[in-house]
């Protein structure tokens, strides 16, 4: 019911829209910057003084360098979406806010968003991993800068791979490699790796599918989620469920947190809070393998940016504040207290005295945003439902990438 | 005759006499009508506006008539999604009818510690839903490690799906929602045990009436208002259950979970499609609308049973 009192409480807000008009301050063409803008942020740590202390300076430096007063504002993070979308249709949203990779197309392409180009032709934008850029461009415009990337990849729990034979020195690089541990450790009595099907398709079958060289949609409309190379990873997936590879509950398991703690899984996709998780935890032994090559390099990895709503009242200070905000020394002072991982090249000498983290932040040169479509979010459930029906033994690998191509293409034509 | 003779009177007086009789109940009324006429009235009838426009957040939205409504009736999922929903009423509302009265039966049979009883059976109610979700999903784990495998294992039977099973899912989440629901209807049931005039059953005693048939022929029957009530209010629940689905499965396997308000949900605030949103939910509150009127109709009748 609350949901639903949230749908209510949107429309109610609706209205008070046409009671209110938008009326342009501050910023001038030639590129002064004054007035007034409001940012939300989210608490990107457990509310460390370090994160309060952190935005005081950014919004300070800002402050006294610019002339424009920041109103910087955290909101939590559940119903984000709804908290933006309500405060955005009421005109009374922020100038600036944090946005991930699927939000932006979808937003972008109703129009909600501004695009960022005509502010950043003075912007050298080499210094980005390119990566990062994917999920900030949508139909070639840009309409975000990165402040944050993940790289995900495999955690191997140590012990295990001793106790299969092999060297955690030398974890596997491709399918092949990875498909002859995963056998030895089901023989061996554990699971070979976790498999929350259950949660984002970011985190299960998406990168596995890149890996093997396919794709889900391109920006073209293009459905290539049941093309030859994609259907490998379908089939990948199958097989380790079915030789009981991976954990009975991965239909629907949203972690399995549990099992890898209790030293029953040999691998675990995971990224930099899986990491602090390991070390403040400290009871798994545990080392990180490079993404898995099939055909590509590649792994999910989310980036985090800054936009600009399209009904801002003072688009040149938020775009101002935005390309701040994302500049090498804001980006060493945010990723060092929040533990991400910086977009600039230039930032991520932060790391290079840290042995895990470092290592990660090698791998976010290999790490795509997920699905950049304004369908992106729409299309999951459906494809996981294919995924969790062929997985169940109702539907063949093909099959099921069959149905969820269906399912895309419907959802585009809608 | 009395009638004819009041609507003689004119508009504006009958308005002045019922304001000097109740000026101060209105009074005090306003404020909470106010809130009523902005966060009820108005909403529902803005989002019927909303089911005949594409709603874009931002910028002008259009007009399309019937297009969401009649996309509602050929869209496979919403119907699998009401199916879903009914199934799991059906899983749900008679067993925590049952589960409830038996409770109160137990509390209200005099045994010792009653109240601590009372207590650890309302526990689940004050209990936040994501906890006891939480501890629901550990339980009813898929695998060997499964709390609910574990005892399983011990008859011989074979390591269940559970949640990650089509055919389990929605029956583990009604398991839920009767876990953590059952401890208000048994106040009820047990609010309307107290009310049962005690000389009825010194009476059945006298004349030699059996316990089971005690309670078929005066407990039972004397606890129809409570019944109609707890019937109306598990009925609704079950037509808006959500939070088990989303914390637990998703929707999924296969949508086998995906009741109509986590599919408004998602269509809503995950695709953004409000309008249809809007759709999904004036359907489900004519779902709503008629079962309680049904049930008002069969089950309400004759409450002054004595």
């Amino acid at each position: 019911m609350k949901r639903f009192n949230y749908l209510l409480g949107l429309a109610f807000l609706l209205v008070i829209v046409g009671c209110s008009s938008g009326e342009e301050t501050g910023g001038t063409a030639d590129g002064e910057v004054s007035g007034e803008i409001t940012v939300w942020v989210h608490p990107f740590t457990d509310g460390s003084d370090e994160e309060s202390d952190m935005w005081d300076e950014v919004v300070t430096s800002f402050e006294e360098e610019k002339g424009v007063d920041v109103n910087l504002e955290q909101i939590p993070w559940s119903n984000r979406d709804q908290k933006i979308l309500t405060a955005l249709a009421a005109n009374n949203g922020p100038d600036v806010f944090y946005a991930i990779p699927d939000q932006m197309p979808q937003y972008a392409d109703e129009g909600m968003l501004l695009e960022l180009d005509p502010y950043l032709e003075d912007m050298d934008m080499d210094d980005f991993v390119d990566t990062s850029l994917v999920s900030t461009t949508w139909q070639d415009k840009t309409y975000g800068l990165p402040i944050l990337q993940e790289a995900y990849t495999l955690f191997y729990n140590k012990d295990i791979v001793k106790a299969i034979g092999e060297d955690p020195e030398s974890l596997p690089t491709t399918w092949d490699e990875f498909e002859e541990w995963s056998k030895k450790a089901k023989d061996e009595g554990y699971y070979a790796m976790s498999y929350p099907g259950g949660g984002s398709m970011n985190g299960t079958i998406y990168p596995w599918i890149w890996q093997a060289g396919g794709d889900i949609i391109t920006q073209d409309d293009e459905v290539l989620i049941n093309s030859q190379e994609s259907v490998k990873a379908f089939e990948f997936i199958n097989s380790m469920y079915e030789d009981g590879r991976i954990p009975e509950d991965s239909i629907t398991a949203k972690e399995h947190n549990a099992l890898w703690d209790n030293g029953e899984i040999m691998a675990t996709l995971g990224s930099g809070i899986t990491l602090s998780n390991l070390l403040s935890k400290d009871v798994v032994d545990f080392a990180i393998g490079e993404p898995l090559k099939n055909e590509e390099k590649v792994t999910y990895g989310t980036t985090g940016m800054f936009v600009v709503p399209s009904n801002s009242d003072n688009k040149t200070a938020a775009a101002e504040f935005v390309k701040t905000m994302t500049n090498t020394e804001n980006q060493r002072k945010f990723n060092k207290v929040t533990q991400y991982i910086p977009t600039r090249k230039s930032a991520q000498d932060i790391f290079d005295d840290q042995e895990y983290i470092g290592q990660l932040a090698e791998y976010t040169q290999y790490a795509l945003p997920g699905v950049i479509h304004p369908i992106g979010r729409d299309i999951m459930p459906a494809i996981q439902a294919e995924v969790q029906t062929m997985m169940e033994g109702k539907k063949t690998p093909q099959e099921a990438a069959d149905a969820a191509a269906e399912a895309i293409e419907a959802d585009l034509n809608n | 005759m009395r009638i004819t003779k009041r609507s003689n009177l004119s508009v504006k007086e009958r308005l002045k006499r019922e304001w000097n009789r109740n000026a101060i109940v209105y009074i005090f009324l306003v404020p909470a009508l106010i809130h009523f006429l902005i966060f009820q009235i108005f909403p529902f009838g803005f989002s019927f506006v909303l089911t005949f426009m594409d709603w874009n957040v931002i910028g002008t939205s259009e007009f399309v008539g019937l297009k969401h409504w009649s996309a509602f009736l050929s869209d496979k999922l919403a119907w699998k999604a009401i199916w879903n929903t009914v199934l799991f009423s059906i899983y749900y509302i008679v067993p925590t009818m049952a589960l409830g009265l038996i409770l109160a039966l137990i509390i209200n049979s005099g045994v010792r510690f009653s109240n601590v009883f009372k207590g650890i059976f309302f526990l689940p109610v004050v209990t936040s839903f994501v906890i006891i979700a939480g501890l629901w999903g550990w339980l009813f784990n898929g695998t060997q490690a499964g709390m609910v495998n574990f005892v399983l294992g011990f008859f011989g039977i074979e390591t269940q799906l559970f949640l990650a099973d089509s055919g389990q899912a929605l029956m583990v989440l009604a398991g839920l929602s009767i876990f953590k629901v059952s401890g208000s209807t048994m106040i009820y049931y047990f609010a309307g045990l107290q009310s049962i005039p005690k000389q009825l059953y010194e009476a059945a005693r006298i004349d030699g009436a059996s316990k089971i048939r005690i309670f078929w022929q005066i407990t039972f029957p004397l606890l129809k208002p409570i019944h109609f009530y707890v019937a109306i209010i598990t009925t609704i629940g079950s037509f808006q259950i959500f939070d088990s689905t989303f914390l637990l499965t998703g929707g999924g396997p296969n949508y086998s979970t995906t009741t109509i308000v986590y599919y408004l949900y998602e269509q809503g605030f995950t695709s953004l499609n409000l309008s249809y949103a809007a759709v999904l939910s004036y359907v489900l509150f004519f779902i709503i609308l008629t079962i309680s009127l049904i049930q008002r109709k069969y089950l309400g009748k004759d409450s002054a049973i004595y």
